[in-house]
């Protein structure tokens, strides 16, 4: 059970067993993966229901839920978490269910499902002769594990890395998942000059060498089919990667090689293009793959639009198409994200059920929601002013209500806090501020806000009236809400 | 000398920032892939030098700004972000022909953390090694040093990693955010960024100051000013002539 606390007070710095500490020793075992996924109550439900059971909370009931938090652990920070409880209308000094571990030394961050119902999360763990990688599905209400299953890469040499990437097929029961497998080659001795000291002095110098494999896992059996080579090496190990009801669609890049002087002083070496490849879900051979406009695979926020066809956000103002059918690339700029400044701004583009796509690029203070439909026409335009750190991790830093009426956005500069946005009219509706800087915010199922801060207490909950709810304080350096 | 950095391209920035400052810069800094938010300048090498050659400023100085919640995660991650930067910087200098690494075979890569983002030990191990490890364009000098852009009285781990890293794992540099008294190319600040010494036991100098952001300062110019307590020029690509 956790300790209840009014805001303002320091937290609480004795470990109090309440699940909330997550050791950094703990993270890096295997040395494989560092980040953790633990499950907090919403605070907002907790709190209005001072009489409902753990029990209840845990069931998947309609009001019922779990805050989903990804990150690492501080080793600077207090050993336990505590949760405070803030005195507003609907919430009062209550017993919480107390947060649990779901996951600990996951390869990557999870991926959350279209619906927003679960969340899938990858570990790799060496085995004899290989590498295991385990997909687990966790029910987002309830936290608890769904389905698991897994896959074994043989054949590869010891110290390989294998970096998976899962990607919901939307209406189906299946995930696939990417693998970037890099393998170590050519192990030597070689010298490097010290420029401090001016000495050459030894070093193990290692070739890495990346391709890809690819695995689907039924969530409905636990099932996983393959892993299936795509031959690919020497690749970037880095893709970007989507998938419609019947294909996974692929942007990956051969990775560029050293040439000979000469051909450099002729001025004819071309850069590699990344491709755009579709493959059959279930399959590894792809049944087109065609060149695509750069720039390289790096990340880049990507969806399904409603017609099954992908679209990646490139250069913070660029949606790239991909054809379904063909894999034709087709681009169109938005104009209101088309200002560019000195430092990028972090950004997020996410599909809607209306076929709608939002997107917001805080670095600039705009979001705006498109027609893909309509030649990606602008259907709604928000201005807010741009946040203390446009940049940093979350890239969560305005969320669009689920009706698609309300923007809430981090605080700018320098009033700090949360605003919200009549969508419609794209004017101010509201605000909070008590002079905090808020480094991401998320929208929970529930419809309650949730903000999050590099001190503790990390975590505020804010009603969609921008009441403030209650905070805690955790251990965990978190990166991502799901 | 102070210099620019900028996520805008060379080409289409150097004029505007002349207009508002009146001088050449002694260097630009720009971003390489994997900068997902970013123009990267391995898109159009050919243009960038062109437009560095005319801007006055023939030096490249290589920074990469993966997707911020990369930083604190895998040993994995790492390696794959330091693997598409330094092919990033490879295909600029393959494509280029007068495009030249600095004449003492030091060019100082940079990692982009963001003051609100958490680099774990994993993420920066794998990363630095990488990147100190790889035999660019063959040449068997291992030029490329791993460097650190940072805010160092920032909450979150960064000083803390660095300072627990160890051989070819320890960044050559820091170039701090902070603090940002702006300025002007003919007007600088005397030289005093932060350094990471002053929160943690690392030892690593900051050698590059960022001490004047576009959004901070108001710079109407889509570039960040910058200054470093050594001849900065040095640890970049040299562009050799008008390609």
């Amino acid at each position: 059970m956790q300790t209840l606390r009014r805001p303002g007070r320091a937290p609480r710095t004795g470990s109090d067993g309440g699940g909330l500490t997550v050791s950094r020793r703990e993270m890096l075992v295997g040395g494989i993966g560092a980040g953790a996924l633990i499950a907090l109550p919403d605070l907002s439900i907790s709190g209005r229901a001072s009489v409902r059971s753990t029990a209840a909370a845990a069931s998947g009931s309609p009001g019922s839920g779990y805050v989903l938090l990804y990150g690492v652990p501080d080793s600077a920070a207090p050993p336990g978490g505590s949760v405070a409880v803030a005195m507003s209308p609907g919430s009062r000094s209550v017993s919480l269910p107390a947060a649990k571990p779901v996951a600990a030394t996951l390869a990557t961050a999870p991926v959350s499902s279209p619906d927003q119902s679960a969340v899938a999360l990858v570990t790799v763990d060496s085995v004899p002769g290989g590498a295991k990688v385990t997909l687990t599905l966790v029910e987002s209400a309830t936290a608890a594990v769904q389905q698991q299953g897994s896959v074994t890469i043989t054949g590869i040499p010891e110290g390989t890395n294998i970096v998976p990437k899962p990607v919901f097929a939307p209406g189906t029961t299946t995930i696939a998942v990417v693998l970037a497998v890099t393998e170590p080659s050519d192990q030597r001795l070689v010298t490097k000059r010290n420029p401090r000291t001016g000495a050459a002095v030894p070093m193990q110098a290692v070739t890495w060498t990346s391709h890809h494999e690819l695995a689907y896992f039924d969530t409905s059996t636990g099932h996983v089919t393959g892993p299936f080579s795509l031959d690919n090496a020497p690749a970037l190990g880095l893709t970007t990667a989507a998938a419609n009801g019947s294909d996974l669609f692929l942007w990956s890049t051969a990775e560029p090689q050293p040439i000979s002087a000469e051909e450099k002083r002729k001025g004819t070496w071309k850069a590699p293009l990344p491709w755009l490849s579709a493959f059959p879900l279930g399959s590894g051979r792809a049944r087109l793959s065609v060149p695509s406009p750069g720039p390289w695979a790096s990340g880049e926020p990507v969806v399904t639009l409603a017609s099954g066809d992908v679209a990646r956000l490139v250069n913070g103002r660029t949606v790239q198409v991909g054809s379904a059918r063909t894999g034709e690339v087709t681009q169109t700029t938005i104009a209101p994200l088309a200002e560019i400044r000195a430092k990028p701004s972090s950004l997020t583009m996410q599909s809607r059920a209306d076929g709608t796509v939002f997107i917001t690029k805080p670095g600039i203070g705009q979001a705006v929601i498109v027609d893909p439909s309509d030649s990606f026409r602008v259907t709604a335009q928000v201005s807010y002013p741009v946040p203390a750190a446009p940049l940093s991790a979350p890239s969560s830093k305005a969320v669009l209500s689920a009706d698609g009426k309300t923007l809430y956005v981090v605080g700018g500069a320098k009033a700090g806090g949360i605003a919200a946005y009549d969508v419609s009219t794209g004017k101010l509706a509201g605000s909070y501020s008590s002079g905090r800087q808020y480094s991401g915010l998320y929208q929970l199922a529930s419809g309650t806000l949730l903000t999050l801060t590099p001190g503790n207490p990390r975590l505020e909950f804010f009603s969609q009236e921008l009441s403030p709810i209650g905070t805690v304080s955790t251990s965990l350096l978190v990166s991502a809400v799901y | 000398m102070a210099g620019y950095d900028t996520a805008g391209e060379i080409q289409n920035t150097y004029q505007a920032a002349y207009d508002e400052f009146g001088e050449d810069p002694g260097y630009w800094i720009r971003y390489f892939s994997p900068s997902p938010a970013a123009d990267v300048f391995n898109s159009d090498p050919t243009a960038e030098c062109e437009g560095a050659w005319a801007s006055g400023g023939h030096f490249v100085g290589c920074i990469s700004a993966p997707n911020q919640s990369d930083l604190d995660g895998s040993s994995g991650t790492g390696q794959l972000d330091a693997q598409t930067f330094a092919a990033a910087m490879l295909s600029a200098y393959n494509t280029v022909g007068p495009l030249d690494l600095p004449s003492n075979s030091e060019l100082w890569a940079f990692l982009d953390q963001e003051y609100n983002t958490s680099l774990s030990t994993s993420y920066w191990n794998a990363w630095a090694n990488y990147i100190g490890n790889y035999n660019f364009a063959g040449l068997g000098t291992y030029p490329l040093f791993p460097a650190l852009y940072c805010t160092p009285d920032s909450p979150w781990p960064n000083c803390s990693t660095i300072a627990a890293a160890t051989g070819i794992d320890i960044p050559i540099t820091v170039w701090s955010a902070v603090p940002e008294p702006c300025g002007a190319m003919k007007d600088q600040p005397a030289f005093d960024p932060e350094e990471c010494s002053t929160y943690t036991s690392s030892k690593v100098p900051s050698n590059l100051w960022q001490f004047g952001e576009q959004g901070v300062c108001g710079y109407s110019a889509n570039v960040d000013l910058d200054l470093a307590n050594v001849v900065f020029a040095d640890y970049c690509f040299r562009v050799l002539s008008d390609p």
